[in-house]
């Protein structure tokens, strides 16, 4: 689904740590790991796109079950969606033809595989930048569906 | 058996978490709560919604194993991910948490924490930040 233009808006790079999401994955038999990112932007008002930032579990659990949902942690007032969808990983090495539920792997690599030029991390706080920037890939997320986490309504697409 | 440390229990009970429960065949449905309430060493309670029971009912059933991740700001200040079964006693989700990991971006993440001596997971905690919990 096309995304509207008030979550493409929030979840565009801006500043490094303007915006907190979870992505989480499960297992094919169910186990799910929630993995946080710092770092988010959009292709095409569809895909989301994450760093693989030593994103051990979550390539495991992509590796055979490529779906996952986004949360947005921080800041939500506003903002409490949940955006699910086929979600893959694209590592550096895949060749640039390689192509995930249409968006090919030298496109997103050539553009978003190095994420640290786009945003540096250096201007992050110490306590939460990583330790060391070794970026394996990106994670692409092809929005499906979108509902609302508003504890009341939640659930509601 | 994992225990939780006094920081992790102040960022879980102050700002919530993100719940990630899934089929038994791993589809994922992820829902937010704001509070939470944690008993004795690795108890931790989350009064839910009709809406949000109704949304994870199914799930738990068939695949009551869940992920937990702090709310808020504790996504990347409380860099840990909780791991156990669950049940739903009326709108409580009572999760066991059976496995701690840390999510500091890096290659700390990952590390699990509930397989190290307690002391050694409180010197984790003090070398890396300085807060006991969420700001007031």
């Amino acid at each position: 689904m096309k995304l509207p233009k008030e979550i493409v808006d929030v979840l565009k790079i801006k500043e490094p740590d303007d915006l907190i999401v979870y992505l989480t994955t499960s297992s094919v038999d169910g186990k799910c790991n929630i993995m946080p990112s710092l770092f988010t932007d959009v292709y095409d008002d569809e895909f989301i796109l994450i760093p693989d930032l030593f994103a051990v579990k979550t390539k495991i659990n992509l590796n055979e079950n490529r779906v996952g949902v986004v949360t947005i942690a921080y800041p939500s007032e506003g903002k409490k969606w949940a955006l699910r969808g086929p979600c893959g990983h694209i590592e550096w090495g895949v060749p640039d033809n390689y192509s995930f539920q249409g968006i090919r792997a030298g496109d997103v690599l050539k553009k978003w595989g190095d994420w640290e030029e786009k945003e540096p991390f250096a201007s992050l706080p110490e306590d939460i930048r990583p330790a060391v920037v070794a970026q394996r890939g990106v994670i692409v997320l092809k929005v499906a569906e979108c509902y609302t986490y508003e504890p009341e309504v939640s659930g509601k697409k | 058996m994992a225990k939780l440390t006094p920081r992790m229990r102040n960022w879980l009970a102050g700002l919530g978490a993100h719940i990630g429960t899934a089929t038994k065949k791993g589809f994922p449905t992820v829902i937010v709560v704001e509070t939470a309430k944690v008993e004795g060493d690795n108890i931790v309670k989350f009064q839910l919604s009709d809406a949000q029971v109704e949304q994870i009912k199914q799930n738990i059933e068939e695949n009551p194993r869940v992920a937990i991740g702090p709310g808020g700001l504790g996504s990347i200040r409380a860099a840990y991910q909780f791991k156990g079964p669950a049940r739903l006693e009326g709108n409580t989700l009572v999760v066991e948490v059976t496995e701690i990991y840390c999510t500091k971006p890096g290659p700390e993440a990952a590390l699990r924490m509930d397989v190290l001596p307690y002391e050694s997971v409180i010197k984790f905690e003090t070398t890396r930040w300085r807060d006991t919990g969420p700001p007031k």
